[in-house]
């Protein structure tokens, strides 16, 4: 053994070995309730993000037009920057209406006036599909829903869009 | 949709609105390096077309995984496989079946296959990203979404 005389005695030793054991036990307990109380705070709000589509509130008409923007996307596997786009129109009260164009039938993607026979509706190309200028999907075409609409805000005059939500939600 | 089990879950509830295949051709090629680089470009810019599609046409359209061959092979055994995947294909109900491709060699065996065959030119350029490569890739995109809605 060490040739050192021992400073601490037995019971000292002991003591410390006890506090330190019940010291480590004691975080391995607390610290895992810690985390899940603060857990919440520090995820990211993916999908509470809006993004700048680029367009300035002046330019909106009462005239849908069509936008693009790309954001990141995250899932399991990949992050990707995934294109969206959304048809943008003042309506006759002035707020500012922002469709989702995909088909609430099957995912296609619709188009305002793409239909030489049915103007003033938005148009889907696969099915036949019909909209009124609001999104209110046409009784007798194939989508059962209405457009989805962006949740919107508007800051320093730009217009930030979020997600796509259906219309009862939004 | 595309040949995944979440769009085939889709699918299976809604057969009768699907009713279009499309599968890009892609040739391989790994040597002589210059033609390979530009095989490998193409390869890149013909899936982002076909996705674009798919996107557009999301639900009507299927399409399935790209189908890759070699360059310098003989054509006949690749016709003869096309042909029985178009026969496969026509036995659910599926009406129209498009194989789209950048290679222009198919177009001289157009007649010897079973399905439709869409021809058009790459874009040569290399940077996929830049804004005029993007607007061109966006309107061949939409043109070949016309053309195959006039079969429909």
């Amino acid at each position: 053994m060490s040739e050192k005389k021992q400073q601490v005695s037995r019971r000292q030793f002991l003591n410390y070995t006890l506090t330190g054991v019940g010291g480590f036990m004691a975080a391995g307990m607390l610290v895992p309730m810690l985390r899940m109380a603060v857990d919440p705070v520090l995820q990211p709000s993916a999908s509470g993000d809006y993004a700048n589509i680029g367009l300035s509130v002046d330019d909106i008409t009462t005239e849908p037009q069509r936008v693009d923007w790309k954001i990141d996307q995250v899932d399991g596997w990949y992050e990707s920057e995934v294109s969206k786009s959304a048809w943008v129109y003042k309506d006759d009260n002035d707020d500012i209406i922002a469709l989702s164009p995909i088909c609430t039938h099957l995912g296609c993607v619709v188009s305002w006036e793409g239909s030489d026979q049915h103007p003033n509706e938005f148009f889907c190309p696969c099915h036949d599909g019909r909209y009124e200028k609001d999104g209110t999907n046409i009784p007798g075409t194939p989508p059962l829903e209405p457009l989805h609409r962006y949740t919107q805000k508007v800051e320093n005059g730009m217009l930030f869009l979020g997600d796509a939500k259906p219309r009862e939600e939004a | 949709m595309k040949w995944v089990s979440q769009d085939l879950k889709r699918y299976t509830q809604a057969k009768e609105y699907v009713d279009t295949i499309i599968m890009p051709l892609i040739p391989f090629q790994i040597a002589p390096d210059e033609d390979a680089n530009k095989k490998a470009i193409q390869n890149e810019s013909l899936s982002i077309i076909s996705n674009e599609i798919e996107k557009e046409l999301s639900g009507r359209v299927m399409l399935l995984p790209n189908y890759y061959y070699i360059k310098s092979a003989e054509k006949d055994s690749e016709i003869t496989r096309l042909n029985v995947l178009s026969a496969e294909l026509s036995k659910q109900p599926f009406t129209h079946t498009f194989f789209i491709t950048f290679d222009m060699d198919w177009k001289r065996y157009e007649k010897d296959l079973d399905s439709h065959l869409l021809w058009f030119p790459s874009v040569q350029s290399e940077d996929l990203e830049s804004k005029e490569v993007v607007s061109i890739i966006r309107d061949q995109v939409l043109q070949i979404c016309e053309l195959i809605r006039s079969y429909w």
